[in-house]
């Protein structure tokens, strides 16, 4: 079997960017850099709106109308009749899992502000301060919520591994052994990738600078 | 050599969204808070009193007082947490209002003149729940020495607001911020 490409190169930036903030914002936090905490964040929820975008116009793999399906497909590859390349039925879940997770995470960490009223997130001025206190616990809550998903990824790796197939490798090439005769990825424009980057560093620069007419 | 060039566009796209995302924003001087324990210059001058550690040295209280002494400060510090809060949404606002501001002010001066004694020996974690480090009572005069100077950094704007002087306060309020920051990351545990 020869080795053809699964993922593009956005998506690929995209995951290891996203995982390296993640453990980024949890080390500032408690390391007592709650800017750069506040920094990453906004990091994030750039590549949260990139990664939205790119679903709609990027390469075949990384779009949603390709690996959202049905409950029907998720029970097709539970029998094993699947056949393609990117999110499986059942792993499209948990990606949407995770996207929805850590958006939520970073929508309360928009309006939080920290215990000793030293920062705010960029939106915080539009709530009072016990709506903002509401937020962080919130915001430490849900923290949980993300790591039991890691783990379930984590682990998800790990049975996959054991059973054989190497999942992580293709997430740093791009590239992995396909079956014969299995559809192969259409890639997307760069141009296309630029834009959506483009838009999404846009609409954060909007969120920090305290949105809607920059300030409450 | 395409992908390449894609990553070095990203990248200075990612750049040119790094501004400083304070600047956009009125609470500009909530950064750079990190760079460590430089406290205000003014409060130098009353700091390293050894007579000071008085309070800290006194014998140990017994163990409902601690107990509540432990549980009245943490009331004080959330109180100041508040008054913090309140200050900066305030001064982020379009019209701050000077009497809200000259409160907060109030709050943190009266507040700040307690904290020395408010932890006697003996109101430490191997007493009750509490935040507060054991080096509070290792290194009692490093603690003395923040919360005077987190008190005169308090003074000094409680002045201001009472001169009804906002620019002032805007601009010694971080001061404050880097004094609560000054004292917090050595004496004060993570929370849980």
């Amino acid at each position: 079997m020869a080795r053809q490409p699964v993922w593009d190169l956005p998506v690929r930036l995209f995951h290891w960017t996203l995982a390296a903030l993640i453990l980024f914002s949890w080390w500032s936090v408690h390391n007592h850099h709650t800017d750069w905490h506040i920094w990453s964040g906004c990091a994030i929820l750039t590549l949260l709106i990139f990664r939205l975008l790119w679903g709609f116009v990027g390469s075949s793999t990384a779009r949603f109308s390709t690996f959202v399906r049905g409950p029907r497909a998720i029970a097709g590859y539970w029998r094993g009749t699947w056949r393609g390349i990117g999110h499986n039925p059942l792993g499209a879940l948990s990606v949407l899992a995770l996207l929805a997770a850590v958006a939520v995470q970073v929508g309360l960490g928009l309006f939080s502000e920290d215990e000793d009223g030293l920062y705010m997130g960029p939106l915080a001025q539009l709530i009072s301060v016990d709506a903002s206190d509401k937020a962080r616990d919130l915001h430490e809550t849900w923290f949980n919520v993300i790591l039991v998903l890691i783990a379930l990824h984590l682990i998800a790796i790990l049975y996959y591994r054991a059973r054989g197939r190497k999942l992580t490798l293709p997430m740093i090439t791009g590239r992995a052994e396909v079956e014969p005769g299995t559809e192969p990825m259409r890639p997307g424009k760069w141009w296309a990738a630029l834009i959506c980057l483009a838009i999404g560093i846009g609409i954060t620069r909007w969120i920090i600078a305290g949105a809607p007419p920059f300030g409450p | 050599m395409r992908f390449l060039g894609f990553v070095a566009a990203g990248a200075a796209l990612l750049l040119a969204g790094c501004g400083d995302w304070k600047t956009g924003q009125a609470n500009s001087s909530q950064g750079n808070i990190a760079n460590e324990s430089r406290v205000p210059e003014t409060a130098n001058a009353s700091a390293v009193a050894p007579a000071n550690n008085m309070m800290l040295l006194a014998a140990a209280p017994p163990k409902d007082q601690a107990l509540k002494i432990m549980h009245d400060r943490h009331e004080a510090m959330e109180g100041l947490g508040k008054a913090m809060k309140t200050l900066h949404r305030e001064l982020d606002s379009a019209k701050p209002d000077i009497n809200v501001i000259r409160a907060q002010t109030a709050t943190m001066a009266a507040e700040a003149a307690k904290i020395p004694s408010q932890f006697p020996a003996g109101t430490g974690p191997d007493v009750g729940k509490t935040r507060a480090k054991p080096e509070i009572w290792k290194q009692q005069q490093l603690f003395v020495q923040r919360s005077k100077q987190f008190l005169a950094a308090a003074q000094a704007i409680d002045a201001a607001a009472k001169a009804g002087d906002v620019n002032k306060v805007m601009a010694l309020h971080e001061n404050v911020d880097k004094a609560c920051k000054a004292c917090h990351d050595p004496f004060r545990a993570p929370e849980h």
